[in-house]
């Protein structure tokens, strides 16, 4: 009767243990780890054109010897080309992957490169302040995202990637067709 | 004799074409200067790396955490008399390049809310 009866505390002692484990990653941890899709970036697969070759410009930084995979962009893909600006996924050193924006028009470039399993959580991104003070976001998202979303304003994720203008404050969400993640941009 | 003169003439003006046109190939490359100014310390999150020992009229600044790069980043410049340029925000490593409008300081932060090793971050003018 004794032996039961510890065994009975035991068991919901460790039930409850375990319970508490789940609930947390579910209600707290969990809300910030929601996972879309593999971290695969189909556009890097595509067929090679001629246009994804990056500026010899880009290709001379000291960042393309650092992060680039192969010292001459091989394997870039033009992903995005809106206007005077385009915007290139490159294959990066150790797992990584690259982002790429060149505007031709305002003679800038920028870049990000982090490892692949960012893009299970959320995004290779870069936010550029504007004079007023709003913010360019472009991203580079994994397979299965669908959209980006910022100031209630949303557009379509093509080719992997998203471009948000005059966004103001210092979240992103970005989704698929059942789930959403929330992108911090800082202060 | 005229004519001794006249060749010594071309020579001249054939070594002045060399020597303008060699100086303005190194004239580009000259002016261009780059620096680290930060290297490879542990950044706390919001910590900021800069230097402020003379502004130049900077073209190019990196941030690179290492090949394991995951976090939040960010580069960004500022006037001696405080305005903040070139603002750019970044998951990982990060870079900006961009015409040398001001003469300002280059900075340099880790924006994650943890600690991270960063192995350099680098300017050019």
């Amino acid at each position: 009767m004794r032996t039961r009866k510890l065994s009975l505390i035991v068991l919901t002692v460790a039930g409850s243990g375990v319970a508490a484990a789940v609930l947390s990653q579910v209600g707290l941890g969990g809300s910030e780890k929601v996972q879309i899709g593999t971290g695969k970036v189909s556009a890097l697969s595509r067929a090679t054109r001629a246009s994804d070759a990056l500026p010899s410009s880009v290709l001379s930084y000291p960042f393309a010897v650092h992060n680039f995979a192969s010292p001459n962009g091989a394997g870039a893909r033009l992903v995005k080309s809106d206007g005077s600006l385009k915007l290139y996924a490159v294959p990066g050193k150790a797992g990584m992957v690259c982002l790429i924006e060149v505007d031709d028009l305002a003679q800038t470039a920028g870049g990000a490169c982090a490892d692949r399993r960012v893009l299970l959580t959320g995004s290779i991104y870069m936010a550029d302040r504007q004079e007023d003070g709003s913010r360019q976001v472009v991203g580079l998202v994994g397979d299965g995202h669908t959209y980006a979303e910022a100031n209630g304003r949303r557009t379509p994720v093509e080719n992997n990637v998203f471009v948000l203008r005059e966004v103001e404050g210092s979240q992103v969400t970005i989704g698929s067709t059942t789930a959403a993640q929330t992108v911090d941009l800082g202060d | 004799m005229v004519q001794v003169g006249s060749s010594l003439q071309r020579r001249r003006a054939l070594a002045a074409t060399f020597v303008a046109a060699f100086a303005l190939i190194l004239v580009p490359t000259a002016g261009a200067e780059s620096q680290i100014y930060w290297w490879q310390h542990n950044m706390a999150p919001g910590e900021q790396g800069f230097s402020r020992t003379t502004a130049h009229n900077h073209t190019y600044n990196e941030l690179y955490f290492g090949p394991n790069a995951g976090w939040r980043s960010e580069v960004w410049e500022v006037t001696p008399a405080g305005y903040r340029h070139f603002d750019k925000v970044c998951v990982g490593n990060c870079f900006n390049s961009h015409p040398g409008y001001y003469y300002d300081y280059p900075y340099c932060a880790n924006r994650d809310g943890s600690t991270h090793f960063v192995n350099d971050c680098m300017d050019r003018w």
